[in-house]
């Protein structure tokens, strides 16, 4: 059964986003993980370089398939979790804590506004898999 | 300094792909010893580069009437006809000192392997100091239709196409080597349909093991000899080994993709 925790936002790319002030921390959501299968490798942009939103901070390979990372809010990658480059099954086991990507120090606050509460993600994935 | 060979083997072009990807996946996560190995696919098949669409390279409608298998690769380069050829593939993790951090680079490396492995079938094979330049109305969608930097060439015609993908920790590069060339059939299967003047061009720029010997070579010796070319080359030992059973298992999950035409044909990413 898919987890939706509420104390995060979502992406329609599949992104969570836990916001503190101006750091976003950000994962890849449950329902991705799920979708990827056994994740293999995540490479990311070196940290302090500058992502808009919407274009791709890195990516993932996974048994499926590899996926870009499409980041969620504009930001300087302020920090990566290298525990999951180096083991990244972290992600499939825990997508909403240990297995964080990255963290991002947002330049725009109203970013946040465009993202979806857990209700709004559960629906579009819902939606999603009757497509 | 001892690598692993996975000697001479025939697997359909899915499980190819799949082993060639555990045990690039295998090698970085445990900083193993570099892997060589070399092999066949049965049925005759059809190799895309990762950025490759196969509805625009590949007459998929001929291929599956005439049974040629497709699967995109994790390298990148163009379509490679898996027929009359051996594959070849390395994979090294970045502990191994033999390569450098670089596509380019290592490419030359393995050509050098190679050279010296068809050197020793007597056949003088170059490398390519810079990639041949193509004009618009030439396909570029077929691998050896144009040799890369560090490619071989043997009087101005490729026998050998190689691509590469690297990771953080390692590298993985596969190539084919060209046992006999038949520019007819491989045209027929890669779009866009070819003119009679353009099968002939291929003609002349790809030449092939067989043709470049006084009489045919067998598979098994040619093995023998590029085995032995990379031993010279690197000065290391090859010791023949099997897959780990990690390496199985992941080998295992993998072939559900490069069975799955979401992967090959239509190139979706999943979370779409």
């Amino acid at each position: 059964m898919k987890v939706f925790p509420e104390d995060v936002l979502y992406s329609s790319e599949h992104i969570w986003v836990r916001v503190d002030g101006y750091m976003a921390t950000i994962g890849i959501t449950d329902y991705a993980q799920e979708k990827l299968g056994d994740i293999l490798s995540v490479e990311f942009l070196e940290a302090d370089t500058y992502v808009e939103r919407d274009e791709t901070f890195g990516s993932i390979e996974s048994v499926k398939d590899v996926a870009d990372l499409i980041a969620p809010v504009s930001g300087t990658i302020s920090v990566i979790n290298e525990d999951i480059t180096d083991d990244s099954d972290i992600i499939n086991r825990d997508p909403y804590d240990t297995g964080w990507l990255i963290i991002i120090e947002m330049d725009n606050l109203e970013q946040i506004d465009d993202l979806m509460v857990a209700a709004s993600y559960h629906d579009f994935i819902t939606q999603k898999e009757i497509d | 300094m001892v690598w692993r060979l996975l000697n001479f083997q025939k697997h359909n072009i899915f499980e190819n792909m799949a082993i060639d990807e555990a045990i690039f996946h295998e090698t970085i996560r445990n900083k193993k010893a570099p892997t060589i190995r070399l092999y066949h696919s049965q049925p005759v098949a059809i190799s895309l580069g990762y950025f490759q669409d196969a509805r625009k390279e590949v007459n998929i409608e001929k291929c599956n009437r005439a049974g040629v298998d497709i699967a995109r690769r994790i390298t990148g380069g163009k379509a490679v006809f898996h027929f009359n050829e051996i594959t070849y593939s390395v994979v090294a993790g970045d502990q191994e000192m033999s390569f450098p951090p670089d596509i380019l680079g290592t490419y030359k490396v393995i050509s050098k392997c190679l050279a010296r492995g068809l050197a020793y079938l007597g056949i003088k094979a170059d490398l390519v100091e810079n990639g041949r330049v193509l004009s618009a109305k030439e396909s570029e969608a077929y691998c050896f239709s144009v040799p890369s930097k560090n490619e071989l060439l043997v009087e101005g015609r490729k026998i050998c196409g190689s691509a590469q993908v690297r990771r953080r920790g390692g590298f993985l590069q596969h190539g084919s080597l060209l046992l006999a060339f038949d520019p007819v059939k491989t045209a027929d299967l890669l779009l866009p349909a070819r003119t009679p003047r353009q099968v002939e061009k291929l003609r002349e720029t790809v030449t092939s093991v067989n043709d470049e010997v006084a009489s045919p070579v067998d598979v098994q010796k040619i093995c023998s000899k590029l085995k032995k070319g990379f031993i010279d080359e690197l000065s290391m030992d090859l010791v023949e080994e099997t897959l780990t059973s990690a390496e199985e298992t992941l080998k295992s999950k993998l072939i559900g993709k490069y069975s799955n035409n979401l992967w090959n044909i239509q190139g979706e990413n999943i979370l779409n």
